[in-house]
C-alpha cells in the first residue's frame, strides 16, 4: 500500500484533499455544462420574456367580466333612480307618521261630528 | 504566479458582457453563465448535500443574479457578487432539507485508492467525518481545500470574517483527521 494512500493524525492535508477531490468533483462531461446554461437561459427568458403569459389567457374573461360589470351598473343606476323617484312620490302624497298629535286627532274626530250634524239636520 | 494581462483582458471581457446584458442582451449574460457555472458549482457543491441540491442552487443563483443586475455596479468583481449570492441560494436548500441523507458518500464516487475494499472503508469513515462538521466547516474546507479560494474569498461568499474561514478550516481538518485516525491506527 502506497503512503499517500493514508489518511490520519500523521497524514498529510495533500492525501485528505485528494480524497475530497474525487468525492466533490465537478462533472467534467462537457455537454453536461451546455445542458445546465441551457437550463438556466430557459428560465431567464422565461422570466424576462414571458412574464405576462401567464395573464394572457385572462383577457377574454377579463371582457366578459367587464361587460358584466357594466350591465350590473347600469341596472343598479336606474333601478336606484326609480326607487328614488318613488320615494320621493311617497314621501309628497302619504301622511308622513310624524304628523302632529293634535292635527292627527281633528282628522280622527271629524267622521264622527258630520254623523251627528248629519242626525240633527235630517228630517 | 498569474499572467496580470491576460487577467486584466478577462476583467475587461466580462465588465463588457455585464454591461451588455445590463442592457438586456440575453446573449451576454447566457456568455456570463459559460464563464461562471462550473466555479458557481463548485460552490454550491461545497455546501449542499448533493449533486442535484448543487444544480438547483446555480440555477436559483444565476436567476436571482440575473433579476438583481441592474442593481450591481461594473466596477465590482462579477464573480465574487454571483458566488455570494449562488453561496445564500445553496445555504436556503440546506435549510429546507433537513435530512441530510446522503452525507454518506455515495458508491459511485471512484476514490484514488488501489485496494477496493480499502476505497469502500475510507469512503464510510469520510462521510461519517463530513457528517460530523458542520455545514459551515464542510463548505469551508471543500471551497478552500477543493476548490482552491482563498479565506478571503470564502469570507466574502458566506459572509463571515476571513478569520473565521480561517478557523473553521483548521477545526474541519483536525476533525476529519480524528474520525479517520482508528483506521490508521489499524494500519
Amino acid at each position: 500500500m502506497s503512503p499517500e494512500s493514508r489518511i490520519g493524525p500523521d497524514g498529510r492535508d495533500d492525501d485528505l484533499t485528494r480524497v475530497l477531490r474525487a468525492v466533490y468533483a465537478a462533472p467534467a462531461d462537457p455537454t453536461y455544462w451546455e445542458s445546465l446554461e441551457t437550463k438556466i437561459m430557459a428560465r431567464i427568458r422565461g422570466e424576462s420574456d414571458g412574464w405576462w403569459l401567464p395573464l394572457s389567457g385572462w383577457g377574454p374573461i377579463g371582457l366578459i367580466a367587464a361587460g358584466l360589470a357594466l350591465v350590473f351598473a347600469g341596472y343598479t343606476a336606474t333601478h336606484t333612480r326609480e326607487a328614488e323617484a318613488s320615494l320621493a312620490y311617497q314621501m309628497v302624497m302619504e301622511t308622513p307618521r310624524t304628523l302632529p298629535q293634535q292635527l292627527a286627532a281633528a282628522e280622527e274626530g271629524a267622521p264622527a261630528r258630520e254623523a251627528t250634524l248629519r242626525f240633527v239636520i235630517s228630517p | 504566479m498569474p499572467d496580470v494581462p491576460a487577467e486584466n483582458d478577462a476583467r475587461a471581457n466580462e465588465r463588457t458582457l455585464v454591461l451588455a446584458a445590463q442592457r438586456g442582451s440575453s446573449d451576454a449574460f447566457a456568455a456570463l453563465v459559460r464563464l461562471h457555472e462550473r466555479r458557481a458549482y463548485a460552490v454550491a457543491r461545497g455546501i449542499t448535500a448533493t449533486h442535484e441540491d448543487a444544480e438547483d442552487a446555480v440555477q436559483e443563483g444565476f436567476l436571482h443574479a440575473y433579476r438583481a443586475l441592474a442593481r450591481f455596479r461594473p466596477e465590482q468583481a462579477f464573480g465574487a457578487w454571483l458566488y455570494r449570492i449562488v453561496a445564500n441560494a445553496a445555504l436556503d436548500i440546506g435549510r429546507r432539507r433537513k435530512v441530510r441523507d446522503t452525507d454518506a458518500l455515495p458508491d459511485t464516487v471512484a476514490l484514488p485508492f488501489r485496494d477496493p475494499a480499502e476505497s469502500d472503508e475510507l469512503r464510510r469513515r469520510l462521510g461519517e467525518g463530513l457528517a460530523e462538521l458542520t455545514e459551515r466547516q464542510r463548505a469551508v474546507l471543500v471551497l478552500h481545500d477543493v476548490e482552491g479560494f482563498t479565506h478571503g474569498e470564502i469570507g466574502q461568499m458566506l459572509g463571515m470574517p476571513e478569520g473565521t474561514a480561517r478557523s473553521d478550516l483548521h477545526h474541519a481538518r483536525a476533525a476529519l483527521r480524528r474520525a479517520l485516525s482508528d483506521l490508521w491506527s489499524e494500519r
